[in-house]
């Protein structure tokens, strides 16, 4: 009878070891890949280009601020048709300011902030093992394939399958998955480049999407720099005056 | 403010100076099918901060309105009965906005020119909107000076608690207002915890004979303040304002996100000492007593990304449908008729105002870029009178075919009998094009 309860619990620990291990393992993984992509708390300079069937192109600057695991700020600076135009996002809580309206409006976390293919999750995205927990973890040799599944349903993809390169510990590749299992979009992590602070990883994400068949957008880091802010830099009253930290 | 079509061609003048002074940017044209070609070197340049910015729109409208020759406010707009049938008007504008950044230091200035043509003809307006001094001291403290727009409220159509704001039109309550000369600061600090935000912003407010003038009563110092706080994931705020251009008034607001996709907010008003009056501008109750203003209101998006907004709004200092049937009653005497009569521009004073009775309801659905058409937006609003039914239905679409140029057409019908508030109103139909463009 003890032998059989032993072989039982050595069968059952066989089972949930790897699973454990693949776990622990793989937030580590992301964290890393986190660090590696920005350091925690950052200003940095974005350009997202819109590519259209035709060939046309719509291009916006956007300035970024982030600290620590739940605050970021984002500030267009241009076309003039969105500039001065910000966001604000405190963990799931997120607001709208617009030069116009002359104050931030509440906004639900999955509104679009500008029209075409980028989306608030593009734009203010925290940290991914903020956001998501790995559920699976596959070795492919020179890559990791790394399953996500999102902690809240705030999250714009309920699921990512991100290919990321073993070495460098940076994304290669992302899948943004809906809840309902249907693939949204497609990051293609390229072009490798030094940052300041010892940064290397890709400066170039290229997204197509099956929802926008023929369009393709391009977000480009021009500039990724360490700085610490003041938490009263991520409050609805500074967000207005986001410009004056450049 | 000025009114002189002069005035407008000088803004006017400014604009290729604003429009060719600096780099166009965000639109290219590339051969379909070609690699896009980064250029990083030239990215890292663009980055690169100016101390001073000039820019704002060019904005073209075209509308014409289908008049109501039996209705009150046609009787009041055109008292000759000279105008029939349509109504054209043609409307040229420009904004220029304008910063300059030194150190913790900021200037910014909000222009706005106005060029009409109409049955009157010719009539230019140029308007400062906003210009005011603005010190950081600290991500804590920044202090302001000058002509400022203050911005009270969660509501999207109406803002009982706005108590510093000129008062927006819900028909297009994205637009930009006039500000007022203030002086005012925001003390910020951030904590760990429920309560993750606490500000305090006052504002002291004068009003002379000539400065801000429209607030109301002169020759007094009015002081204002909002304490606004987050807290639990809540955004609360408690407003007031004390002096006596106006009387003595309190509000709060909160707004917050029930779910990812759902928001909710509301406002409540209480304004003291309030004197009732009847829409002909005399006295309607013997003494002054406390009126209550409030809005509830939702924001939700669907999966389809259609957003939806609804308020209801209880305006406490309305009027009741019972003064509005005297109103319009006496608009139809012949006394009302005479354009030197003075129950005329007593009438055209109290009634300035859009939505000026007690109870409404707001619905504005819009559509994000339907059927995969990137940056198109069609959407419908109406706004609805629950005291007598009537209601406006305005549906719209907005287009940007090309970077910095926006495009919407929209159309206003006014339904409502004879009597109701949206029955009364001078138009039965209007129809707008508006063109801007972005420098």
């Amino acid at each position: 009878m003890f032998r059989r309860t032993i072989a039982i619990f050595a069968f059952v620990a066989l089972l949930v070891a790897p699973a454990f291990a693949a776990d622990v393992d793989g937030e580590e993984i992301l964290k890393k890949l986190d660090r590696n992509l920005a350091p925690a708390s950052f200003e940095s300079y974005r350009k997202l280009i819109n590519i259209e069937p035709d060939g046309s192109t719509r291009e916006y600057l956007l300035y970024t601020v982030k600290k620590g695991n739940d605050k970021i700020a984002a500030l267009f600076l241009s076309p003039p048709s969105e500039k001065g135009r910000a966001t604000l996002r405190l963990g799931d809580n997120m607001w709208l300011y617009i030069p116009d309206v002359g104050k931030p409006i509440r906004i639900t976390s999955l509104q679009s902030v500008i029209g075409g293919v980028f989306n608030n999750a593009d734009i203010m995205s925290l940290d991914y093992h903020v956001e998501y927990s790995v559920s699976q973890i596959e070795d492919r040799g020179s890559e990791y394939l790394l399953d996500l599944k999102a902690k809240t349903g705030a999250v714009a993809y309920d699921r990512l399958k991100m290919t990321v390169d073993k070495k460098l510990l940076v994304p290669l590749e992302i899948q943004c998955i809906a809840a309902s299992g249907m693939l949204i979009k497609t990051l293609h992590f390229k072009e490798m480049k030094k940052f300041e602070d010892g940064i290397t990883r890709p400066a170039v994400i290229e997204t197509d999407s099956p929802l926008y068949r023929g369009y393709k957008s391009i977000m480009v880091y021009a500039v990724i720099k360490s700085r610490t802010f003041a938490d009263e830099v991520f409050t609805l009253p500074f967000l207005p005056r986001l410009e004056t930290l450049r | 403010m000025t009114h002189a079509p002069a005035h407008f061609l000088m803004l006017l003048c400014l604009f290729p100076m604003a429009a060719f002074g600096q780099e166009s940017g965000g639109e290219s044209q590339q051969q379909p099918g070609t690699e896009y070609q980064i250029d990083l070197a030239q990215i890292e340049k663009e980055t690169e901060k100016k101390p001073y910015s000039l820019g704002g729109f060019l904005e073209f409208q075209p509308a014409f309105s289908v008049l109501d020759e039996e209705s009150a406010f046609y009787r009041l707009r055109f008292p000759r009965r000279n105008e029939e049938g349509i109504l054209q008007q043609y409307n040229s504008g420009l904004r220029l906005e304008g910063s300059y950044q030194k150190g913790a230091a900021g200037f910014y200035v909000t222009g706005n020119g106005l060029l009409k043509k109409d049955y009157l003809g010719w009539k230019g307006n140029v308007d400062l909107y906003q210009g005011y001094l603005s010190l950081r001291v600290s991500p804590n403290l920044t202090l302001d000076v000058g002509k400022k727009v203050i911005k009270w409220g969660k509501g999207y159509a109406w803002n009982p608690v706005a108590f510093v704001d000129r008062p927006k039109n819900p028909e297009d309550p994205l637009e930009a207002l006039e500000g007022f000369y203030v002086l005012s600061a925001d003390f910020v600090k951030s904590f760990q915890g429920p309560l993750k935000t606490l500000a305090f912003s006052p504002v002291v407010l004068p009003v002379t004979g000539s400065v801000n003038h429209e607030f109301g009563e002169s020759a007094h110092v009015n002081v204002g303040g909002k304490l606004s706080s987050l807290l639990w994931d809540t955004d609360l705020d408690f407003l007031f304002l004390a002096g006596s251009s106006r009387s003595t008034r309190y509000g709060i607001d909160l707004s917050r996100n029930i779910r990812s996709n759902f928001e909710v907010h509301g406002e409540w008003a209480w304004i003291t000492d309030f004197q009732r009056s009847s829409p002909t501008g005399s006295a309607a109750s013997a003494g002054k007593s406390t009126a209550h203003s409030m809005l509830a209101g939702a924001r939700y998006l669907t999966a389809s990304e259609l957003t939806v907004i609804a308020e209801y709004y209880h305006n406490g200092t309305g009027f009741f449908p019972d003064d509005m049937d005297v109103f319009y009653q006496n608009v139809r005497t012949p006394e009302a008729s005479s354009p030197a009569g003075s129950q005329l521009s007593s009438f055209q004073q109290t009634l300035s105002g859009t939505n000026f009775m007690r109870d409404y309801l707001y619905v504005r659905a819009s559509q994000k870029e339907p059927f995969g058409i990137l940056y198109l937006t069609p959407e419908v609003t109406s706004i609805v009178g629950r005291g007598d039914g009537s209601f406006t239905l305005i549906p719209g679409i907005t287009y940007s075919p090309r970077t910095n140029l926006q495009l919407r057409l929209r159309g206003a019908f006014l339904i409502g009998g004879r009597g109701t508030e949206y029955g009364e109103k001078q138009n039965d139909f209007r129809m707008e094009l508006r063109m801007r463009y972005f420098y």
